[in-house]
């Protein structure tokens, strides 16, 4: 027998064996859901179990990683400091999706075959768009990494909310504080041409001319695209006093800010909630400078956060700084745990539509410092944020505004 | 052992079953079929789901590919027609859900011939660009004709009905997709004991010796992109009933790179490779997080830690198996076959 063939026998029969194993393993361990444990804590029977669909690997997993620490240190403290809701503790499941919606479903698939799923963390608003029937029917509630305007809608959306305000919403908390600040400001709006970069521009444009603020241009960048020079030219005829991105995390937001300096351009440059992570600004380098942004949640270094429950935790779990992301995964938690126990203290069980009668009949909800005011929902979303401008001497994000709650300035 | 399997006529060398055994195991694998819903959770049956849609579209690329060897890259977009047929049929018609299916194939037909005109000029990595540049097409279309599409924003999808039951779960969509996908697979297998496939396999092997033996090279490759694309339409609708949502971005290049890879993998120019490699595209990956699960115990997070590493190990086995078997899943299949006719017999 040759060499090569032997080499060839022995991966295919390895790699098929191998397979075979995976299979069985798979029945056997689909039979005996306590023997499969995945995630931290609690085996006993009435946990109230998370599941998540969770982009540990792809694009987005930077945020994935920080969700998935962030809800499994949340279950940890819940558990240990707080003893669960009412005696019953929590159990964290969590699996990677790649950031595919496909894979999103699946996942979700197997969770919910194997565990009695109470709550669930989705990872994009494809997956929450295609797997709300399901939840619908498994009467499931479920938030995640979505904050797209189109879920902030509980008649089509009853059983999902968002954690913070919608991209319309930021945008509009950004709008509301330019008004503030620079009545009659010119504002140019630029977004990829993604779902992600389209999903507030329509309203933002038309709230921009409410608040008497002149919307001067709105530029479209192709999805992935590396060359932004004709965007760059376009937004300088356009002077705005601001320039608000949305629809990326990083590039191309640096190559622009770099070319309106170079083209001596003064205008602001804003963001939303993804591209104002401490560590984002930071690889923007000396383009960072200066950035502003909305933010619905306090930063790890916050001076306040160490006198909240939530950031105390936190301090106490990690000495280094932690991602805005890893704290929504806590906010996850939190309002699921107040969400949990306002619908067992009115003597209902766990199911989706009990907890969102709960969600709806919460005011002034307390996210243990996260948010830094008392927050009540409106329809699926929180509309509150903060203004932070990231200031490169002191290497943080520094509040330039209190927290704006857009029901107040409605 | 298997001794002999004359044949008298014509008709019995050109059959799909040639012999007895192998209706017997036809019928086991229908009974099989049959029973699994009553066996498996909704995850497996999800999967199951899954992997027909995934054939179905595979055997489409495959007689394109495999047998007419017209490399596509669009198979993905052809997908998104189909799908994006259902979707608006199902919001702005009440047509019944097999009407809208089969409308969904007509429309992508159409789109595939279109499509597929470049194929008349260039062939091999030429024509697989000039896919790409369909599929770009479509894709701005999927985006920017927001009236029908929705654009960016997506666009959701009833489950189907038929005679009151709502096929809106993996436990009863089962009892939609599967049989559908039986008969495309026969019908798919059939055609190339027609006239058709087999000019098709002739215009792979040499296109001008095809001609020259009288093969309307045009028709019949417009032929085989229309029905390449009368599956992909097919399998798109199923998709977008399954997931109850679309949006542009559910139909990426890399999907159409998913099927070309899993048509490699499975075996070129065999219904049996566009199956196994479906399956093996499919459940290869969801496989592997039972790798995840059995180190969890030992592995603090191993979730987090291990799902790069289940990513490489998926890559590293899809260049295993071109290595050392470029014919396919379909050949190993065949030497196991082989192997059981033979049996004791061979050392």
């Amino acid at each position: 027998m040759s060499m090569r063939k032997r080499t060839s026998e022995l991966f295919l029969g390895t790699a098929s064996a191998a397979l075979l194993a995976l299979m069985t393993a798979s029945t056997v361990l689909a039979d005996q859901p306590d023997e499969a444990e995945v995630g931290v804590d609690a085996d006993e029977e009435d946990a109230i179990v998370i599941g998540g669909s969770i982009p540990m690997t792809g694009v987005f997993a930077f945020a994935g990683l920080q969700f998935n620490d962030g809800i499994r240190d949340f279950v940890r403290w819940a558990n240990e400091e707080k003893g669960g809701v009412n005696g019953r503790k929590f159990r964290y499941v969590g699996q990677d999706t790649g950031y595919d919606a496909d894979q999103s479903v699946g996942v979700f698939r197997r969770i919910t075959s194997r565990e009695d799923v109470d709550f669930y963390f989705g990872d994009s608003t494809a997956f929450s768009q295609s797997i709300n029937s399901a939840l619908n029917r498994r009467d499931i509630l479920m938030t995640g990494a979505s904050f797209a305007s189109e879920l902030n809608n509980p008649e089509q959306y009853p059983l999902q909310f968002l954690l913070g305000p919608d991209y319309t919403e930021q945008v509009g908390i950004l709008l509301n504080y330019i008004a503030e600040e620079d009545p009659g400001a010119r504002v140019a709006l630029v977004h990829s041409d993604t779902e992600f970069g389209r999903d507030p521009i329509r309203a933002s444009e038309e709230m921009a001319e409410e608040l008497g603020l002149e919307h001067v241009e709105t530029i479209v960048t192709p999805a992935g695209a590396s060359d932004i020079s004709s965007a760059a030219l376009e937004l300088r005829r356009a002077r705005p006093d601001y320039t608000i991105f949305h629809g990326y995390i990083l590039s191309p937001i640096p190559d622009f800010i770099q070319r309106a300096r170079q083209m001596g351009m003064d205008t602001r440059f804003m963001g939303t909630i993804y591209t104002m992570d401490q560590g984002i600004i930071d690889e923007m380098g000396d383009a960072g400078d200066g950035f502003m942004g909305v933010m619905p949640y306090r930063y790890y270094y916050d001076e306040e956060a160490p006198d909240t429950e939530v950031f105390g935790a936190i301090h106490e779990m990690h000495d280094e700084y932690r991602a805005t992301t890893y704290t929504q995964g806590w906010l996850a938690g939190m309002l699921l745990m107040q969400i949990a126990q306002a619908t067992l203290d009115a003597g209902d069980e766990l199911t989706g539509t009990n907890m969102r009668k709960a969600l709806d009949s919460l005011e002034d909800i307390d996210t243990g410092g996260i948010i830094g005011v008392p927050v009540t929902f409106r329809g699926n979303s929180i509309p509150v944020g903060r203004i932070y401008r990231a200031d490169a001497e002191e290497g943080r994000m520094v509040p330039v505004s209190d927290w704006i709650d857009l029901d107040e300035t409605d | 052992m298997r001794i002999g399997s004359p044949k008298e006529t014509y008709a019995a060398d050109e059959s799909l079953f040639r012999t007895r055994t192998q209706w017997v195991w036809f019928g086991i694998l229908l009974l099989s079929l049959v029973l699994y819903p009553f066996m498996a959770n909704l995850y497996w049956l999800y999967l199951v789901c899954l992997i027909c849609i995934n054939i179905i579209s595979a055997t489409g690329l495959n007689i394109l590919t495999g047998y007419t060897g017209q490399v596509s890259l669009g198979q993905a977009a052809f997908m998104g027609v189909g799908a994006y047929t259902v979707a608006w049929l199902d919001n702005n018609a009440s047509t019944p859900f097999i009407m809208n299916l089969l409308a969904a194939g007509a429309v992508t037909t159409v789109v595939g011939i279109i499509a597929g005109l470049p194929s008349l000029r260039v062939k091999g990595l030429y024509l697989a660009i000039a896919t790409i540049a369909a599929s770009f097409i479509l894709q701005f279309i999927f985006i920017n004709w927001e009236s029908v599409t929705r654009g960016t924003r997506g666009i959701n999808i009833e489950p189907p009905t038929l005679f009151g039951v709502e096929f809106d779960n993996p436990d009863t969509f089962y009892w939609l997709v599967v049989p559908v996908t039986v008969v495309m697979l026969i019908l798919a297998a059939n055609l190339f004991r027609t006239r058709v496939g087999r000019a098709f396999i002739a215009i792979r092997d040499r296109d001008i010796s095809a001609s020259v033996l009288g093969i309307n090279l045009p028709l019949y490759k417009l032929m085989s992109f229309a029905i390449a694309s009368f599956y992909a339409g097919i399998a798109g609708g199923f998709y977008a009933y399954f997931y109850g949502s679309i949006n542009p971005e559910s139909f990426p290049l890399l999907l159409s790179i998913f099927f070309l890879a899993a048509i490699i993998v499975g075996g070129l120019g065999t219904i049996l490779g566009s199956i196994l490699g479906a399956v093996f595209m499919t459940l290869t990956p969801e496989l592997l997080r039972y790798g995840v699960d059995v180190l969890e115990p030992f592995v603090h997070d191993a979730s987090a830690l291990l799902s790069p590493v289940r990513t490489m190990v998926f890559g590293l086995l899809i260049v295993g198996f071109l290595l050392f078997e470029p014919h396919g899943l379909a050949e190993i299949w065949r030497r196991i076959r082989r192997f059981f006719h033979l049996w004791p017999f061979r050392n």
